[in-house]
């Protein structure tokens, strides 16, 4: 098999840039994360900060590739994080995400995953939801490429 | 097969192991992932081989998963590139796309209303009445009422374009008026003159706010905002008077069904 073949989502890729084009260090980047816990099995779905609240449900791996992460997408909103891949019981992720749309009466769900194809199983969780949840609310997906650049961002 | 295009890679695998020689061979190597949740589709999409190796990657696991069937080879759709032609909207904007739909399918028939328009005619005077009632009950209270009060109040309303929007709804309300005063009098031309004109106005209005205005104020909306309007447009319609809009969408199909029969005989 050629070294592009693989599993895209655990397939060895190294961005690592030469010195020179490293861009010189930005300033100290303020943490725009306002709750605790954040995985969504520990999260209760009920808590004060969901409520009314704009969410986003994060892949694990897109804080480490999105740059602009916090101040980007994370300023303004509560947040859970998931792994479509590797987590087991994601029928409680369903149930949880369900509790959001019906009893926290959150006002937008962003889903944020990786490009690799493992990670489509969070926004076929929230689709699913959104389907049979009695009260809907907009619903988007965001894609990220690997080294942190925004792929598609479109409503659902 | 679009069961089995729904299927994790690794249930397929298991059930029929030639399917990952066969995927090894187009470079996709599910094989040794020991996790295989990857639905299918996702991963034929995901390495975006030509059309052509598409076809034929499918074909051969059609083949194989039905050996002595004859099977149409599905194409797996690909995701939308930022910067694709087609427009999509935010839910609450498209609920107001959606409604467009609705108007378009009225104003689409109101040349053969009124070159078959009767003033003698019972029946036909009616359903200009009926007509107008669309015009004011959906057209205005329902769906121009969502943008004047809810949606652009979120912009300046000062600006050109929504002063151009607000003028069309207003000549529209006048066209609306002007109509049912030209049926009272009797003036057969009235009628048909302010239709037409209606008619006009609309079908230009409804493509500027589909191509223009709409994709426009989504790019200007942001999340919160977007979930806002969703929210407050789900709070107007449950207060509208629902047996009004029932009656409105009727009178739209016994339009079609009234004029799409003529059309035939």
């Amino acid at each position: 098999m050629s070294e592009f073949g693989g599993c895209p989502g655990s397939r060895a890729m190294d961005f690592r840039k030469s010195e020179a084009q490293e861009e010189a260090p930005a300033a100290k980047v303020q943490s725009q994360l306002q709750q605790w816990p954040i995985q969504l099995h520990l999260i209760s779905p009920v808590a004060s900060y969901y409520q009314g609240a704009d969410v986003l449900l994060t892949a694990d791996c897109v804080a480490y590739a999105l740059g602009g992460f916090h101040n980007d997408y994370l300023k303004g909103k509560s947040i859970a994080i998931a792994c479509p891949k590797l987590d087991q019981g994601q029928d409680v992720y369903v149930e949880k995400i369900k509790s959001w749309f019906e009893n926290a009466k959150i006002n937008t769900l962003t889903v944020l995953i990786m490009q690799v194809p493992c990670c489509m199983g969070l926004v076929q969780l929230a689709k699913q939801v959104l389907a049979n949840s009695n009260r809907k609310v907009p619903v988007k997906a965001v894609v990220v490429g690997l080294q942190g650049q925004i792929l598609s961002e479109e409503w659902i | 097969m679009e069961s089995y295009l729904n299927a994790s890679i690794k249930e397929v695998i298991t059930k029929f192991p030639k399917v990952g020689e066969i995927l090894g061979e187009y470079q996709i190597g599910c094989v040794p992932c020991n996790v295989g949740s990857c639905l299918l589709k996702d991963v034929v999409e995901i390495h975006n081989l030509s059309e052509e190796e598409e076809l034929e990657l499918m074909a051969r696991i059609a083949g194989e998963i039905y050996p002595d069937q004859h099977i149409e080879i599905p194409r797996i759709g690909r995701k939308e590139k930022i910067g694709s032609k087609e427009l999509k909207y935010s839910p609450p904007i498209k609920k107001l796309v959606d409604e467009h739909v609705l108007i378009k399918r009225w104003i689409a028939f109101i040349p053969q209303v009124f070159r078959e328009f009767n003033m003698d005619s019972v029946e036909d005077r009616e359903l200009i009445q009926e007509g107008v009632n669309f015009i004011r009950s959906y057209a205005d209270r329902f769906h121009h009422a969502k943008e004047e009060d809810i949606l652009f109040k979120y912009f300046d309303e000062n600006s050109d374009i929504l002063r151009t929007m607000l003028e069309d709804h207003r000549n529209g309300r006048s066209h609306a008026k002007a109509i049912l005063e030209a049926l009272e009098k009797k003036d057969r031309q009235g009628v048909v003159e302010h239709l037409m004109a209606y008619q006009e106005l609309l079908t230009g209005h409804i493509k500027k706010e589909d191509e223009i205005l709409y994709p426009w104020m989504d790019r200007g909306l942001s999340v919160k905002q977007v979930g806002e309007l969703h929210s407050k447009f789900v709070e107007a319609d449950n207060l509208s008077d629902r047996n009004g809009i029932e009656r409105c969408e009727k009178f739209v199909q016994e339009v079609e069904k009234k004029f799409r029969k003529e059309e035939s005989t």
